[in-house]
């Protein structure tokens, strides 16, 4: 009785593995027979291009990365640290902090996905998919302003914790001199 | 009606017990391969491993992981130690500051001449 409803159950294992991906594969954009003519002319200059951004993007994660956790783990954070240990008031720096590093979470998992998307479009063979060597091109795309989106409320953040340091740093220095006089 | 022998199984088990030592180890250690690979995927530090081939050309132009003491975390607050850190900070950040990371349209069409010849003026 099994072996009844094995081959049908083989049957649509074998459609959904094998025939769904090639469906979803097709362009969600018709293209012309022009367009398409146009990515297999420029297709190994396209992916030549695709390489080096690919590596130079790696660098700058990489660059990047490593100063993002600096400022954060070695500069902030012992400040911080420093401020609530002396008794004061450091609440404005350490949501900022907070905001920081739950972003710097974000960049890190945003250029993840974005790495793992520009890896596969490289490996799509654009002279004999163009339709779906485009998609990926621009899901790519999407997924790099994302990446970029990060940076900014990084660096939004960053001069954020500048500002409120100088604006602790002058209430500080007044007080200081206050009590002196 | 014959009786199995209890004993049978178990020397057939220490006749072959050297082949099934190999098995499970080589079994074990390919269950631990694939779960190193997930985690090195999955973890998000194949991202960042420059020594992966393609990335040849910008391994030497990644920032060395020299020791970096920071700030101290424990001490007096002065005006001294607070513009000391104000230095430190604007150091490091002006590194960041300077660039628009990930920024430009590197992916666009029209860079990649991927764009459709009928839209393209």
């Amino acid at each position: 009785m099994i072996r009844r409803f094995l081959t049908p159950l083989v049957l649509i294992a074998a459609a959904v593995f094998f025939i769904a991906p090639q469906v979803a594969a097709q362009s969600s954009v018709p293209m012309t027979n022009e367009h398409m003519e146009r990515i297999k002319d420029n297709c190994q200059q396209a992916n030549r291009t695709l390489r080096q951004l690919h590596a130079s993007d790696a660098l700058l994660r990489v660059n990047r990365g490593q100063l993002y956790d600096l400022l954060s783990t070695k500069l902030m954070a012992r400040m911080n640290s420093r401020l609530a240990l002396n008794r004061l008031d450091a609440s404005n720096l350490v949501a900022v902090t907070a905001n920081f590093d739950r972003t710097l979470g974000e960049f890190r998992t945003n250029y993840k996905v974005y790495e793992e998307q520009l890896s596969a479009t490289i490996k799509i063979d654009c002279q004999e998919k163009p339709a779906q060597f485009y998609d990926a091109v621009r899901e790519s795309r999407e997924l790099r302003s994302k990446v970029h989106e990060s940076v900014r409320k990084l660096t939004e953040y960053l001069m954020e914790y500048d500002r409120q340091f100088k604006d602790f740093r002058s209430r500080y220095s007044a007080s200081k001199s206050g009590g002196e006089s | 009606m014959s009786e199995e022998q209890p004993g049978s199984e178990v020397g057939r088990f220490s006749k072959h017990k050297f082949i099934i030592m190999i098995t499970v180890s080589i079994v074990i250690a390919l269950g631990l391969t694939f779960i190193s690979m997930v985690l090195y995927a999955w973890s998000g530090a194949a991202q960042v491993d420059l020594s992966r081939p393609g990335y040849q050309s910008v391994r030497k132009e990644a920032m060395s992981n020299e020791k970096y003491d920071g700030f101290s975390a424990t001490g007096s607050i002065e005006n001294k130690v607070l513009q000391e850190f104000e230095d430190m900070y604007g150091k490091q950040a002006d590194q960041v500051l300077g660039i628009d990371a990930f920024a430009g349209d590197v992916l666009s069409d029209t860079t990649l001449k991927i764009d459709d010849p009928a839209t393209t003026p």
